[in-house]
């Protein structure tokens, strides 16, 4: 009895045992890793697991997830098969062995070089700022968005397109927001980008920068009622006074404690590691000897 | 009748012990029973002679661990250490013919038909073109398929027959689909796979076939059974969706949602004419159970075959079922489509040890584009100079 009451006062108030509380946190934040890079600022770096010492085994940096984001599978059980997504992760090396598929994130500005067959030359150039990233594995897509002579164009790229034959980072960033839909009822200039941009410096190995930009929004009609989906990017001047009185918010906060929910809308943590234990000999060395002809093309430049 | 049954009673009561069924087996005798008839329907699946009950009743059998061991121990010794090949487990088979390999000198010719495969399907992603563009595949795994008897035509007596048309002499061959724990079957559906001398399998299925195109009990087949460009015929059951109004069902267009209409939004709307014929048409569509039919999907493309897991891609995503469901693919039927004289496939099935070489891992269509191949470009249109 007394064990069934003490339980019971646990549910009821957690905060009541601290060691408990500190428990759950933790496990909640390995066990619900997002599978889509997240704009949420990441927490201290926490050392791999002291418990794993097996030195043999290649040390998966954490950032991969965020990195590689489309090497995981769909996380819909009933469609999930291991030999289709082995399959289907060895087509995806295969392309990425032959262009340089770069980390980039919504938010970063991009230029796609692609060979179209309907463009006069047969080659097309498009620059603009990620808006969506979206699909897994060889579905694995991105929309890009420029304003081009006063006209808002957007152009949906798939990942492992082998029409594509480049992909440039130009500006590498994060913003507040997993998707910038809002963009569209934005004035223009937060989404024009010159087309002959040319790359910005960052340093490798440094932290991705987040830009705390917030835009202002053009008067309604707009596309989606932005008032309800609580937007860190959307500046608050862009609501009249009292417009987000009354209104139910359709963002619902209490589903970061769901974790049953976050553990089926997500790959778990030790799959996760298993998929890219598979693929880091390949994923590093092709980074390593990007990375060396990067260097050497700079110094050409200088 | 209370008295009936009262004599009744007194009348068992000396002879037997009380016991509710024998009274009642007595009672519905003398009872009216004329009202309470009921209808059964026949079964419209009639199971073919050959199969037998599959599945064991459950017993709480208290076995402990060394007895259980020691059954594993059994089966490995019988069938062989349990293994996984190309992704799908299995058992390394000590022997896998039991009489000697059996000689095939017959040829292919045209409207010969082969055995087909039972395959599971595993998922669909985009594949590309060597023009650009993009196409959907389906992929199906073969799983892990044996034959288990051969039927010679004048034992094969098909289930369903067809009165009054002469056919031609067809035998059966009947393909087991996923290697399964011999424990979970009845003892007479495992002496099926005697012959064979594989582990007993989760799934049978009879392909009609042309008496040389026979197949040795225990041969196991292959992707390679059919080549990249071959048009295949999937036949599986659909998705089944449960009770569906005529929208869903049919595609109706149903009736407005505003203007004034009230309760009537999704409804089919009138079902049939007046006059003379003031009735419903026999086949009028109409709400009911939708999906969780057998189809037949025909004239697919092999786009891409992976020989190491087993694996054919087929061009498009049409199948019916959901992945993971079994399904049975074979040569097409359709007329203008089968093979032509000049292109005879491995028959009667494929043999890897006949090679000299092994296969390569993946097989493609000449136009697929393959994920290692740089990427595609085209070349400028040549503009023509106008003659002044």
């Amino acid at each position: 009895m007394v064990s069934l009451a003490l339980s019971r006062h646990m549910f009821r108030d957690v905060s009541y045992l601290p060691c408990l509380t500190k428990l759950t946190v933790s496990e909640s934040n390995v066990r619900c890793m997002s599978a889509v890079p997240g704009p949420k600022p990441e927490g201290p770096k926490t050392e791999p697991n002291s418990q794993n010492t097996d030195d043999r085994k290649p040390l998966i940096p954490d950032r991969y997830r965020f990195k590689y984001p489309d090497l995981l599978p769909l996380p819909k059980m009933e469609w999930r098969n291991a030999i289709r997504e082995k399959l289907e992760r060895r087509d995806q090396m295969a392309r990425r062995s032959q262009i340089d598929i770069p980390e980039f994130y919504v938010g970063s500005v991009l230029a796609v070089y692609q060979n179209n067959r309907h463009a006069a030359d047969k080659k097309q150039k498009f620059v603009g700022i990620c808006t969506q990233r979206d699909g897994y594995g060889l579905r694995a897509n991105f929309v890009l968005r420029n304003v081009i002579d006063h006209i808002g164009m957007e152009i949906r790229y798939l990942l492992y397109d082998p029409t594509i034959e480049k992909i440039e980072v130009l500006r590498l960033e994060k913003r507040l927001d997993e998707n910038l839909l809002y963009l569209k009822d934005a004035p223009p200039e937060h989404s024009t980008f010159p087309l002959d941009m040319e790359p910005e410096f960052i340093a490798e190995d440094e932290p991705v920068p987040i830009n705390p930009v917030q835009v202002k929004l053009k008067p309604k009609p707009w596309r989606m009622k932005w008032e309800k989906w609580g937007m860190k990017g959307i500046a608050p001047d862009s609501f009249f006074p009292g417009q987000l009185k009354g209104k139910i918010p359709l963002v619902k906060p209490w589903d970061e404690m769901d974790l049953m929910k976050q553990y089926r809308q997500t790959i778990p943590e030790e799959e996760q590691q298993e998929i890219y234990a598979e693929l880091y000999t390949e994923l590093h060395q092709q980074d390593a000897s990007r990375k060396r002809t990067r260097r050497k093309d700079s110094k050409k430049k200088k | 009748m209370n008295f009936l049954k009262n004599v009744c009673n007194s009348l068992i009561k000396p002879v037997l012990p009380v016991n509710s069924s024998h009274q009642l087996n007595l009672l519905s005798s003398v009872q009216q029973v004329r009202g309470t008839k009921k209808y059964v329907r026949p079964l419209r699946i009639r199971y073919p002679m050959w199969f037998l009950r599959q599945n064991r009743a459950k017993t709480i059998e208290n076995l402990t661990k060394d007895n259980k061991a020691f059954i594993q121990e059994v089966i490995c010794d019988k069938f062989g250490l349990e293994n996984i090949e190309g992704g799908t487990p299995t058992c390394v088979s000590l022997s896998p013919l039991k009489s000697d390999p059996a000689v095939y000198t017959e040829k292919w010719r045209p409207g010969t038909r082969r055995v087909g495969l039972i395959v599971r399907k595993i998922g669909v992603y985009p594949m590309w073109q060597k023009d650009g563009t993009q196409i959907a595949t389906t992929l199906f795994q073969v799983a892990d398929n044996h034959v288990i008897k051969y039927i010679p035509p004048n034992e094969f007596e098909p289930v369903r027959k067809r009165y009054r048309v002469k056919q031609r002499e067809m035998g059966a061959v009947i393909v087991g689909a996923d290697s399964t724990d011999p424990q979970k079957f009845t003892k007479e559906y495992c002496g099926l796979f005697d012959a064979a001398g594989v582990l007993p399998k989760n799934k049978l299925c009879r392909f009609i076939v042309s008496p040389e195109a026979a197949l040795q009990a225990g041969t196991p087949l292959y992707a390679s059974h059919f080549r990249v460009g071959d048009i295949v015929d999937i036949r599986g059951k659909t998705i089944s969706r449960g009770f569906q109004g005529v929208v869903r069902r049919w595609g109706f267009r149903g009736q407005p949602k505003t203007h004034g209409s009230t309760k009537t939004h999704n409804r089919p709307g009138n079902i049939g004419g007046g006059g003379e014929k003031a009735r419903v048409w026999p086949g009028k569509k109409l709400p009911g159970h939708m999906g969780n039919k057998w189809r037949l999907l025909k004239g697919q493309e092999i786009v891409r075959i992976n020989t190491k897991y087993n694996v054919i891609y087929i061009r498009g995503q049409a199948s019916p079922g959901n992945v993971g469901d079994l399904m049975y693919m074979f040569d097409t039927i359709l007329p203008l489509r089968r093979r032509k004289a000049d292109e005879a496939p491995p028959f009667p099935t494929f043999f890897p040890h006949k090679l000299e070489e092994a296969l390569p891992d993946d097989l493609y269509i000449d136009d697929m584009h393959q994920f290692n191949e740089p990427t595609i470009q085209y070349e400028p249109e040549k503009v023509e100079k106008k003659k002044k």
